[in-house]
């Protein structure tokens, strides 16, 4: 045995000591000709053996050189817990400060205190600190052991089988061998498949929040395989790269016993944490295992932050530390001088324990330790733990905040970050991604536009505004919720991701106590988001409320259609019912969305349901109808729109609004008892299955019975877009059936199917902006175009109106051309991405030349894309215009709210996202990051010259209109960049918005352009950032923290967004449906975009405040304290003796006065929650750092100063000349200096609770309790020194209580008289919310209200009208710089500028109101026409009223109208 | 992140008024005419309670005399270490205008003597006063241990340096007669130092309970002799020692030397007279260019003499009204330019 070991050994070792030549890495796939030894070269490469019977003496050697997969992320263990984290805290310079102060108080002569004193506060520090790491990591420690004893399936050598294992058993080399929705241990290569093609899907959510599914091939060569995997046949070696963080980057290749090597990449290899998916098993072997594997390289460890204040802090240290000096010092000095005014050694000068006297200058030396020893308070240590105590206890509240809570995902906000609350303050620039973060990443189909009329889908837009209302007030349907998520859920094997899907389960039964000031919506409907494994498809986005007008239309149409087949095909191309079918036809094939049931594991359907799939349950299935028939009856039936669920009940009348389905439904059940053809009846079991899945209650139950649990159709797209667009069609009942490169199969509303064979797809590209399907009609057998894209691209390639023949037609098309541009600008002015939908019939004859072009063209090596494009743009050309769409990437609740909430507070947000750029502007212009007033500047160059040069011209431009309207601001505008933008106040300011993408970023970054970029955005409203990666992200945030020198947030939720928010100060990630990626890497974890506004401006701002004027306070507290000992050095002869017990004197800082600054930290509200929402204003105090600057912090300190000769004075000069003693002058003093130092901390607190009052008084007492029961319970503690019965002596005098009551009031007299004064009379915003913040209820509100009118000067509450828009739609067409108002004479765009100021002012009013929220920030579209002109004179006619006042100082708007750039 | 089934169901947050942060808060709110008057009636308050505490300062009385320069002889001989046994006396006259009534207390007053050194207060054992180990000198370095080492009884800086002038009181009757103001020496301690923190060793007699230690090295006789009058006011228990020992806050301090005690002549505290202080003199100050006095005092219940308090309280009270006048102007100076009636002065 032990031979056969050495021998292998050696084999390896061999092969390891050669090394290959080459890199293997650079040739591969690498298949080398050559039979001759290989070698390996250990140091570049990673060499697997397979852990089977062949291999198992070299995987035992090799292997157990790789790390195993137990992953470990705790910082100690038992042993090394101790030794390390004491290691790790004396890395902080308080700790050492410490240390240091307790070895030199070992020293004799400098021994102050006594040494085992001394150490205790380090100690406490020490413990405290200890006890809160090791919580920490063993909470870490916790979690690890549930991911290391997840389960797995590993091929066991001995048993010849796969045995189920623990994660951390696995080992590199395993083979593993897992099921669906399994998710993966390790990084493993695919080696098998249950696919036939050898195919594995994988979601890879967990690693980049990407939830559409990734497919990976067996490596080549195995995917021709019997149906079982046998890892005894496997006898090949694996070489490939050593371990690293490239998650994309992956080569190696795979020897076989007879030396031939097979290349494999990254599309082989399943990484750690991903799932698979639509795969029943899949087998792969083990490559890098636990913190080997690319997920855990690329997961580095939180960084340490360091929060704003605690950087100011630092700096005030070291004035302390100045301070502390200089003190010494004036101590050391002091006593050399002092000792030199005796020509011999006085009777008290005590020489040393030996009877010698140091020498003068010696003495002073130590006397200078020794008063650092004495003053060491002077520096805050204590500080630093009670700040880390303070944020424990804000992270709390945070953590408890009702408002902060979400219930759909039950997720309350997490604090990764514990030290940086306080930031969340101080924020002055957001970055945010856009899709998941502002919108929820759900493409709703919104309304359409089909041969220029118009379908407002009210209905849809309706429940689309209040889907979790409908959701709660439907019993049945929340209760169908959660019933199927069991029956959905009951063949998957239990993973974690079916727990997590079967959580709100529980909570969907317990009910909710309403409770008071929180309103709590019951919704369930969307729990089915969190669930559903499918991507794009949640309710909200499958189901789409048709519109009745469009309902009937549709009908026509589809029986239109159908005539088709019988009669030759009527050549009627405008005629609106044939377009109608044609439009939703285009929607259902015009895309390259495949179909899947809902069923696990998730099978792609690539053809219509066999026969085979029928007869399993025909029975059945005629079961299933019968039942809905007597459920139709008992009325309990249900459509699967929430919303129809009312209109369910009245289901014998002739159905309302989802007849079709009704029809439909009729229809089945009637073929299916004639039994009218196999076809069709198997189309009517899938659509009885899909509206029987939101049907009753009962049949759900007895779904998962029926053996094949609902094959509902799931639409996987690749864009939400798309599956959006098919899932509208779907409502109308033209249902996407089955796709396969060839053909595709749709479902007539009469139940009938077509398909359609596929003669040519051109994908979608971003240059075309367009993607078509050309298709054989099956019925007429003509061959069809359907194209679909930008309105812009499209809009050019229509067929010329001028060449028809027909005049009528030529007119009609214009018209329909005509209407249709309007109502896509009316879907862009309402943030909808609009699509147009047109069609083209070709020829077989013109098709079948460019069809041999494009053979051509796929065949040519070179430019092959160009030509590519150039063949397509043949055959989309002359198109006929069939609608438009409008879909809504729905932005997530209250962003625009949350957006003009955050700009007011003086936070300037940017977008950066990854995304195209009309999507972002159009979202931009939804979530009022955008206004349609705006001048909005868009750069797309790569060239640096050209970037240089565009930003020269907008910065001039800028520059020029704000030179005149605030000449005074140039002065400190631009030559201090840190310097709060301009632009965001002020009346009619033309907003600027700025647009770039990430081409320009590459420019702007390597062309060293970013001051004059950072310049132009300082005077940008908002700043879009389209098509950037993630590193430009992160180059962005970074440039602009470090260039401007200001707080940075960022927000998002996908692991795109990783990088930035690690950039940023203060890192938000959005723990939605995209995965934890962002979620770990940031600081804080909210669920909705919208939680921002009460992080920020609440919590932030509460944190800061709080925590600001806690570290005041204790700078002042400390150095107050100390001052008292200091002064006290003059009269004893600068040797360092104490007036206060050192016991009394730990208990003060320990006790007496640690307590009131921790409470006050944590509890303090200088202003209540409502008016910090309500005057977002207020937040701009942290971004100023106002509480705590130098200015604040100098001010304490000269308070201090004062407080402290006042409290040491008055007192000397009371018992000066007396026969007082050293501890009963040190009494008064040290009761004094608490009551003064209670007081002002009494004076500081705004909001009192009975926690306040019960701590301060409670202090205070126990001052009282502690140091008499301690000056009278023992003769000689703390001896030689000896406070016996001094406390009680002085509770006898009166001349103490004297003392003690004036002293405090001349020590605060001047303090309170300032506050009172500031409190009264200040201008401040904030003592202005406090005074407001002291008025009941219903005056604040009045208050509040006055103030914002206040704010703007033109506050006009009737000309509240929340979306509407002046001005037609910026058109982002040409994606070029573009002025919406540039042809305007500038005279009335001044006025409309002043009408939307207004009303962005009204707006706010609005948002005051609860009930007005959302409901009323959409008004439709309808409406939009009807009020607009009318609004528009009503406006006009007001602001001439005021025209003539703001006029002049205007004159720069006159030139800014000519602004517009065209590179 | 990955929720499991042992989890709690729900992490909705409780909805507690401590949890939300809605306890029920009050913001202190105090009108103008609330701190208007609470300034004012500071000021009332710290007026007079001034003029109560200059009064009753005014009414007590203190002598001071200042005996360094008179006994200016004295002082040079004990400027040299060597004359230590020599006696020499000093006897100081005064006259004193006013009777002074009630108890009348005799202190020693010394400038410059660093009592409060940060070495010199801790030169001192608090086991040994205590009684309970007479030997325990540990504290006491570098006056812990004679020469030979035994263990100095007291041991310490504290009480080598004891002030060991005598200070007699004597009173011209008329111009022969002079009578010895008859003086208590008990009583001038705390009663917790008497009796709790200073102990003699126990024993039959003191001097044996001191054996094995010796005498420290400035003492002219061991500390079971320093009253050769009153036995009980020996060892670790006598008054005088024991005042010492409470070592003095600041560099010039008065210790109780003496009171009155109210008889014959003195029933009413001290006749207006001719009066001299006999100072044996041994303790030697002009080395450390300090000064001795000596003080006689009557007391009130607010301390002594001392007129500072008093002063401080009537100063607080002009500067309270200065503040609230002022404030007070402000306040009627903008209310009618933009404040409405309601608007509240804060804290």
């Amino acid at each position: 045995m032990a031979l056969s070991v050495d021998s292998s050994w050696h084999r390896w070792q061999w092969r390891v000591r050669d090394g290959l030549p080459q890199s293997p890495s650079e040739a591969t796939p690498l298949l080398s000709p050559e039979k001759g030894r290989q070698t390996y070269n250990l140091t570049q490469q990673r060499v697997v053996f397979p852990n089977n019977s062949v291999f198992h003496q070299d995987w035992e050697n090799v292997s157990r050189r790789y790390s195993s997969n137990r992953i470990c992320t705790t910082k100690y263990t038992l042993f090394t817990f101790l030794p390390q984290n004491l290691f790790e805290q004396f890395h902080r310079w308080a700790n050492l400060y410490f240390l240091f102060l307790v070895i030199l108080n070992w020293v004799p002569s400098m021994e102050v205190f006594h040494r085992e004193i001394t150490m205790l506060p380090l100690a406490i520090v020490l413990f405290i600190i200890m006890v809160k790491d090791g919580v920490e990591d063993l909470k870490r420690h916790r979690f690890d052991g549930k991911i290391n004893r997840s389960k797995i399936q590993i091929y066991e050598r001995k048993e010849q089988s796969y045995v189920q294992k623990c994660w951390k058993d696995v080992r590199v080399g395993d083979f593993i061998q897992m099921q669906c929705n399994e998710i993966i241990p390790a990084d493993i290569l695919l080696l098998f498949s249950s696919d036939p093609s050898g195919i594995c899907h994988l979601e890879t959510a967990n690693l980049d929040g990407e939830t559409n599914l990734k497919q990976r091939r067996v490596v080549k060569g195995f995917s021709q395989q019997e149906i079982q995997f046998e890892p005894e046949r496997f006898h090949n070696t694996i070489v490939c790269e050593k371990p690293n963080n490239h998650l994309n980057k992956f080569k190696g290749y795979m020897e076989h016993p007879d030396q031939t090597r097979t290349g494999f990449g990254s599309e082989s290899l399943l990484l750690r944490g991903c799932t698979i998916r639509n795969t029943e098993v899949a087998v792969g072997i083990v490559i890098y295992a636990g913190h080997e594997t690319k997920a855990m390289l690329n997961n580095s460890g939180p960084r340490y932050k360091r929060s704003k204040i605690e950087r100011r802090m630092n700096i005030n240290i070291f004035f302390c530390i100045g301070l502390l000096f200089l003190m010494c010092l004036i101590g050391a000095i002091g006593h050399g001088l002092w000792n030199g005014t005796f020509r011999e050694h006085p009777p008290f000068d005590v020489p040393d324990a030996d009877g010698s006297f140091v020498p003068l200058a010696l003495g002073g030396f130590y006397m200078f330790l020794t008063m650092i020893i004495l003053l060491q308070v002077l520096i805050p240590v204590s500080l630093y733990v009670s700040i880390e105590l303070v944020k424990l206890g804000q992270v709390w509240f945070l953590h408890n905040d009702l408002d902060l809570y979400d219930e759909e995902t039950d997720l309350a906000i997490q604090c990764r970050a514990l030290n940086i609350t306080e930031d969340l303050g101080q924020i002055q620039y957001i970055f945010s991604d856009k899709t998941g973060t502002l919108t929820e990443n759900k493409m709703v189909f919104r309304r359409c536009t089909i041969m220029g009329s118009e379908y407002s889908h009210q209905e849809n837009a309706k429940r689309l505004e209040t889907p979790k209302e409908l959701d709660s007030d439907n019993e049945e349907w929340t209760q169908y919720r959660c019933l199927t998520v069991p029956a959905r859920w009951a063949h998957g094997p239990a993973t974690m991701r079916s727990q997590r899907g079967a959580q709100p389960l529980r909570r969907c039964h317990s009910a909710r106590v309403p409770i008071q000031g929180h309103s709590r919506q019951r919704s369930m409907g969307r729990c089915e988001s969190s669930l559903s494994p499918v991507a794009f498809s949640s309710s909200i986005e499958k189901d789409v409320t048709p519109d009745k007008n469009l309902l009937s239309k549709v009908q026509d149409a589809a029986l239109w259609l159908e005539t088709l087949s019988d009669t030759t095909p009527a050549k009627s191309s405008v005629s609106t019912t044939s377009s109608i079918a044609d439009f939703f036809l285009a929607l259902t094939i015009c895309n390259s969305v495949m179909v899947s049931t809902t069923t696990e594991p998730r099978q792609r359907v690539t053809e219509p349901p066999s026969t085979k799939a029928l007869g399993l349950s025909l029975e059945k299935i005629q079961q299933l109808f019968q039942r809905l028939k007597l459920s139709s009856l008992s009325q309990s039936f249900s459509s699967t729109a929430p919303s129809d669920a009312d209109l369910g009940e009245s289901l014998p009348n002739i159905p309302v609004s989802d007849s079709d389905e009704r029809d439909d439904t009729s229809v089945c059940s009637g073929d299916y008892s004639t039994d009218g053809g196999y076809r069709s009846s198997t189309w009517d079991q899938g659509d009885i299955l899909r509206s029987g899945s939101a049907t009753s209650l009962e049949e759900v139950l007895e779904a998962p019975a029926l053996g094949l649990a609902s094959p509902e159709l799931c639409y996987e797209a690749e864009s939400p877009d798309e599956a959006a667009l098919v899932h509208a069609a779907h409502a109308y009942s033209f249902t996407l059936v089955s796709r396969t490169p060839e053909q595709v199969t749709v479902r007539l509303p009469q139940g009938t199917c077509l398909t359609f064979d596929v003669l040519c797809t051109l994908g979608f590209d971003s240059i075309r902006k367009r993607m078509s399907v050309v298709v054989r009609h099956p019925l007429t057998r003509e061959i069809v175009v359907y194209t679909k894209g930008a309105d812009s691209v499209i809009m050019d390639l229509l067929e010329d109106p001028a060449c028809m023949t027909d005049t009528d037609v030529e007119k009609k098309v214009r018209k329909i051309r005509a209407r249709t541009q309007k109502h896509l600008d009316l879907y862009a002015r309402d943030g909808l991405r609009t699509l147009c939908i047109a069609k083209k019939v070709v020829s077989e004859e013109d098709f079948r030349r460019w069809a041999s072009i494009r053979c051509e063209a796929e065949a040519s090596l070179d430019n092959r894309d160009e030509l590519l494009m150039k063949v397509a743009e043949h055959l989309e050309n002359q198109l006929t215009l069939l609608g438009a769409t409008g879909i809504e990437d729905r932005l997530q609740e209250g962003v625009p709210d949350t957006i003009a909430a955050l700009r007011e507070a003086g936070i300037q947000l940017w977008v950066l996202t990854g995304d195209k750029q009309e999507t972002a502007v159009n979202i931009a212009y939804s979530c009022r990051l955008l206004d349609q007033t705006d001048t909005v500047y868009s750069i797309n160059t790569e060239s640096q010259e050209t970037c240089e040069s565009i930003l020269n011209c907008a910065l001039e431009e800028v520059k020029q209109f704000h030179e005149v309207r605030k000449p005074d601001h140039k002065l400190f505008g631009f030559r201090l960049p840190s310097q709060t933008p301009p632009p965001t106040s002020g009346a009619a300011v033309p907003d600027i918005g700025l647009v770039i993408d990430g081409k320009t970023l590459n420019a702007i970054f390597q062309g060293k352009l970013e001051e004059k970029f950072l310049e132009l955005t300082q005077y940008c409203r908002s700043v879009l950032c389209c098509r950037s990666t993630p590193l430009q992200k992160s180059m962005v945030v970074k440039l602009v923290r470090d260039k401007l020198s200001v707080m940075t947030l960022s927000i998002g939720d996908g692991a795109n967004d990783v990088s930035m928010i690690q950039a940023a100060d203060i890192g938000i990630g959005i723990s939605g449906q995209e995965g934890m990626q962002a979620v770990m890497s940031s600081d804080f974890a909210i669920s909705h975009f919208r939680h921002l506004k009460k992080l920020l401006l609440v919590h932030g701002h509460w944190c800061y405040s709080r925590l600001a004027r806690m570290v005041v306070y204790y700078f002042y507290k400390n150095v107050c304290y100390v001052n008292l000992l200091f002064w006290y050095q003059f009269f004893c002869g600068f040797s360092g003796s104490t007036m206060i017990d050192y016991w009394q004197m730990i208990f003060f800082n320990l006790f007496f006065t640690s307590l009131p600054p921790l409470v006050f930290g944590i509890l303090d509200k200088d202003i209540s929650a409502e008016t910090l929402l309500a005057l977002p204003e207020l937040y701009k105090r942290g971004q100023n750092s106002e509480c705590y600057n130098m200015f604040t912090f100098w001010i304490s300190m000269m308070d201090a100063f004062y407080q402290s000769l006042i409290c040491f004075f008055i007192p000397y000069l009371t018992y000066k000349d007396s026969d007082i003693d050293v501890f009963t002058f040190g009494t008064p003093i040290n009761t004094i200096s608490l009551a003064t130092i209670l007081l002002h901390q009494a004076m500081e607190m705004k909001t009192w609770t009975i926690i306040h009052g019960l701590v301060l008084i409670g202090s205070f007492l126990l001052y009282f309790v502690v140091s008499l029961v301690y000056n009278a319970a023992c003769v000689t503690c703390n001896s030689p020194t000896n406070p016996y019965w001094v406390m009680e002596g002085q509770l006898a005098d009166p001349t103490f209580y004297l003392v003690c009551f004036l002293t405090p009031v001349v020590a605060l007299l001047p303090r309170y008289f300032i506050l009172s004064l500031q409190g009264t009379y200040g201008k401040s915003l904030i003592s202005k919310a406090q005074k407001i913040d002291r008025l009941p209820m219903d005056k604040r509100d009045l208050k509040i209200q006055s103030w914002r009118s206040r704010q703007r000067p033109a506050p006009v509450p009737g000309e509240a009208q929340p979306t509407h828009h002046p001005e037609p739609p910026v058109s982002e067409q040409g994606f070029r710089a573009s002025t919406p108002k540039s042809s305007r004479p500038s005279k009335r765009k001044y006025k409309e500028n002043w009408v939307v100021h207004g009303e962005r002012c009204s707006r706010d009013h609005m948002r005051d109101d609860p009930c007005s929220g959302d409901s009323s920030a959409k008004l439709s579209s309808g409406e939009h026409l009807l009020l607009g002109p009318g609004r528009t004179m009503a406006s006009g006619v007001y602001s001439s009223g005021q025209t003539d006042a703001y006029r002049p100082s205007n004159r720069g708007s006159h030139r800014r109208s000519q602004s517009s750039l065209t590179i | 992140m990955k929720r499991t089934p042992q989890d709690c169901p729900s992490r909705l947050p409780e909805n507690t008024a401590v949890k939300q942060q809605q306890l029920p808060a009050c913001r202190l709110q105090l009108s103008a005419t609330g701190i208007l008057s609470g300034f004012f009636a500071t000021g009332v308050f710290c007026l007079g309670m001034g003029v109560i505490l200059i009064l009753s300062a005014k009414s007590s009385m203190e002598i001071e005399i200042n005996y360094t320069k008179i006994c200016a002889s004295c002082a040079k001989l004990r400027e040299n270490a060597r004359n230590f046994d020599k006696e020499c006396t000093c006897s100081i006259p005064f006259h004193l205008t006013q009777t002074m009534r009630g108890n009348v207390y005799m202190y020693y007053k010394l400038y410059g003597f660093y009592q409060n050194l940060h070495g010199y207060l801790l030169s001192r054992s608090n086991s040994q006063l205590l009684g309970t180990d007479v030997k325990d000198v540990e504290t006491c370095a570098p006056f812990s241990k004679s020469h030979d080492g035994t263990p100095i009884a007291p041991c310490g800086a504290i009480a080598n340096s004891l002030f060991n002038d005598t200070i007699i009181l004597s009173y011209k009757l008329n111009s022969s007669v002079h009578i010895q103001v008859p003086m208590l020496r008990s009583g001038i301690t705390w009663w917790t130092d008497k009796y709790i923190k200073f102990r003699n060793p126990s024993s039959s007699n003191l001097s044996s309970a001191f054996a094995g230690t010796t005498k420290p090295p400035s003492w002219p006789k061991p500390v079971y002799e320093l009253d050769e009058n009153d036995p009980g006011n020996n060892g670790f228990l006598n008054d005088d020692f024991i005042v010492w020992m409470r070592t003095a806050a600041f560099p010039t301090f008065k210790k109780l030397y003496r009171r009155l005690s109210r008889t014959q002549h003195f029933i009413e505290g001290l006749p207006a007279g001719n009066y001299s202080f006999n100072v044996s003199y041994n303790f030697p100050v002009t080395r450390f260019q300090g000064e001795k006095s000596v003080v006689l005092s009557t007391l009130t219940w607010s301390g002594g003499h001392s007129l500072f308090l008093g002063l401080a309280y009537t100063v607080t009270g002009a500067m309270t009204w200065l503040a609230a006048f002022s404030m007070m102007a402000v306040h009627l100076k903008l209310k009618g330019k933009r404040f409405s009636p309601d608007d509240k002065v804060k804290l």
